[in-house]
């Protein structure tokens, strides 16, 4: 088995990827906006990552994971603003939150299927709009909106985009490797046991309840991140970003790129994005455009972007295999 | 090894698994036979914690496991197969074994996380030894592929090898024949001998008559969700009550 030299190669390939990353900002020199876009790219692609752990691993689906966004934005926000706590801590500890309380939404709903589950997050993401909107107190200045600050880190302001950016290349690498890393252990394999057949995993020593429960505090803890992130590079924070819409954004973003894989993730979230900003006139019919890229991604590709490209090199290497194979008995 | 002591099943007003009571011995295959609909997948299901009996225990090793869910009695040692293939379809062949190694791995989400070495040499030998059992049935170079593009009888194979990863104390198999041809029929004769010989006890439901009188040293019969006779199986064979059960004969109470 050749396992450590194709794993080289593999880690070969991820380096040169966050190297060329790292090199766009260069070629964006003259268009600043679109150093922007690629951070919310980068925003988007840790939160579609954390829901493409619950939904594309263990299959279960949430329809609610802008509430996890939201949690994350206004916890870090809220707790920098009024407790004064350094912006990187509060991150976390927004991002715990959201874990904690995914967790406990998901020990109830672990009972639930398909579209009962996805009625119940969807009633949850409401709950949190609806709390963010009339909060108590006027804690989150409602409708009105909450500012907040750039993320400093030991007193390195990232106030320009640029700097964002790299910031958030950081985050994006670690947390794409620790979704590899979860993924490719007992945890990740229980995960994917469940959604094959719940059944089937119970009966070969796998706690099913404990697994979806463990998978949503994971997601809830990803998206949340990405909300904390979003909310201190916008530096404002309203509850119109964290509708329903947002959550059916995020599914979509998924689907589009494809589910229970890295790159997934990354090809939907850009793409979404991009057509989001080419579209931006057509503004009012975001949901519909929405949408039409489910059915067509239900009806003609069925593995999102990048599932079916994969799937297409993988049937042309085995092809090609075959026909070296064929060549040498002869 | 298993007990179990007058089980009663009832769903609504039917009731699928009558007092029925049974042994499984250490170290034995057990038989657990009956026409279609005589309850033997129910009281699969109810020894493996699916269902939960409305009446009587299920002992496994001294303890209750009866009321207990599915993952505890897997952790306990009792492992088993589905009468409809239930692999996990889009996972490798090696994969599924690895999940069924599941009770017996320790790593968790942080060391996982870390990559700490106990995790990595845990792995590699959960790969190894997945490896070994792969091999053990004949799929290991099967390993790599899609368990769902397994054929039929492979895939029956494999539920088997899951079933066996966790080093289980008693192995129950739904139907392990269904769908295989006469070779591989065969084959699984001597498995089933080579899996009882590594110590681990076997309780099977099975169609194959010659199969199941050739490898089973003691055999239960179902009837109706009641048992209608048990004994070694050249007495069972010979039994006029189960005769007249399969065949339809006359006397009906």
């Amino acid at each position: 088995m050749n396992g450590k030299k194709s794993f080289s190669r593999k880690t070969a390939g991820y380096l040169l990827l966050i190297g060329l990353v790292a090199c766009l900002p260069a070629f964006l020199s003259g268009f600043p906006y679109g150093i922007l876009i690629c951070c919310f790219i980068m925003i988007y692609i840790i939160a579609v990552s954390g829901l493409d752990v619950v939904f594309g691993y263990c299959g279960q689906i949430s329809m609610g994971h802008a509430a996890f966004f939201a949690i994350g934005a206004y916890g870090s926000a809220l707790l920098h603003g009024y407790f004064d706590i350094p912006i990187p801590i509060t991150m976390l500890i927004g991002s715990l939150m959201a874990g904690l309380i995914g967790a406990l939404i998901a020990w109830p709903a672990s009972k639930l299927v398909f579209h009962f589950l996805s009625l119940a997050t969807m009633a949850f993401g409401e709950i949190v709009y609806q709390f963010i909107s009339h909060s108590p107190g006027n804690i989150t200045n409602n409708y009105v909106g909450y500012y907040t600050e750039s993320v400093s880190i030991f007193g390195f302001a990232l106030d320009t985009n640029l700097k964002f950016f790299y910031f958030a290349l950081i985050c994006t690498v670690i947390f794409l490797a620790a979704k590899n890393r979860i993924i490719d252990s007992k945890v990740g394999r229980a995960f994917i046991a469940v959604r094959e057949s719940s059944h089937a995993a119970g009966g070969m020593g796998i706690n099913v309840r404990k697994y979806k429960v463990t998978a949503f505090a994971i997601s809830a803890f990803y998206t949340a991140f990405a909300g904390s992130m979003y909310a201190h590079l916008v530096k404002y924070i309203s509850p119109d970003t964290f509708m329903q819409k947002q959550s059916v954004m995020f599914l979509t973003m998924l689907l589009f790129g494809g589910t229970a894989s890295t790159f997934g993730p990354i090809c939907g979230a850009a793409i979404v994005m991009l057509l989001n900003e080419l579209l931006r006139s057509a503004e009012r019919y975001q949901m519909l455009i929405y949408g039409i890229m489910l059915l067509v991604v239900i009806v003609l590709i069925p593995g999102g972007i990048y599932g079916t490209i994969e799937q297409k090199v993988k049937s042309y290497m085995k092809k090609k295999k075959e026909v070296r194979a064929g060549a040498e008995s002869k | 090894m298993l007990k179990v002591n007058d089980v009663t099943l009832k769903f609504g007003g039917l009731t699928a698994v009558n007092h029925v009571s049974m042994e499984v011995q250490d170290g034995s295959i057990t038989g657990l036979i009956g026409p279609n609909g005589a309850g033997k997948t129910t009281f699969f299901n109810l020894v493996s914690g699916v269902y939960k009996p409305d009446s009587g225990t299920v002992e496994f090793d001294g303890q209750v496991i009866s009321g207990k869910p599915t993952y505890k009695i897997n952790e306990a040692g009792l492992s088993r197969t589905y009468q409809v293939i239930n692999l996990f379809k889009k996972m490798t062949v090696l994969e599924n074994v690895l999940v069924g190694m599941h009770s017996k791995l320790k790593g968790n989400l942080i060391p996982a996380l870390l990559r700490l070495r106990s995790q990595r040499e845990e792995e590699a030998r959960a790969r190894e030894k997945a490896m070994e059992l792969l091999r053990f049935v004949g799929l290991e170079d099967k390993a790599g592929e899609e368990a769902g593009s397994l054929s039929y009888g492979n895939q029956r194979l494999l539920e088997i090898v899951r079933g066996l990863a966790s080093d289980p104390k008693l192995l129950l198999l739904d139907e392990p024949a269904a769908g295989m041809n006469s070779k591989e029929n065969d084959d699984l004769f001597v498995l089933l001998k080579k899996i009882a010989a590594r110590g681990v006890s076997i309780l099977i439901i099975e169609h194959d008559m010659k199969l199941v009188m050739n490898v089973c040293d003691y055999i239960y019969v179902l009837y109706y969700g009641e048992k209608l006779a048990e004994g070694l199986p050249a007495e069972v064979q010979k039994n006029p009550k189960v005769i007249s059960a399969y065949l339809g004969g006359g006397e009906r109470k």
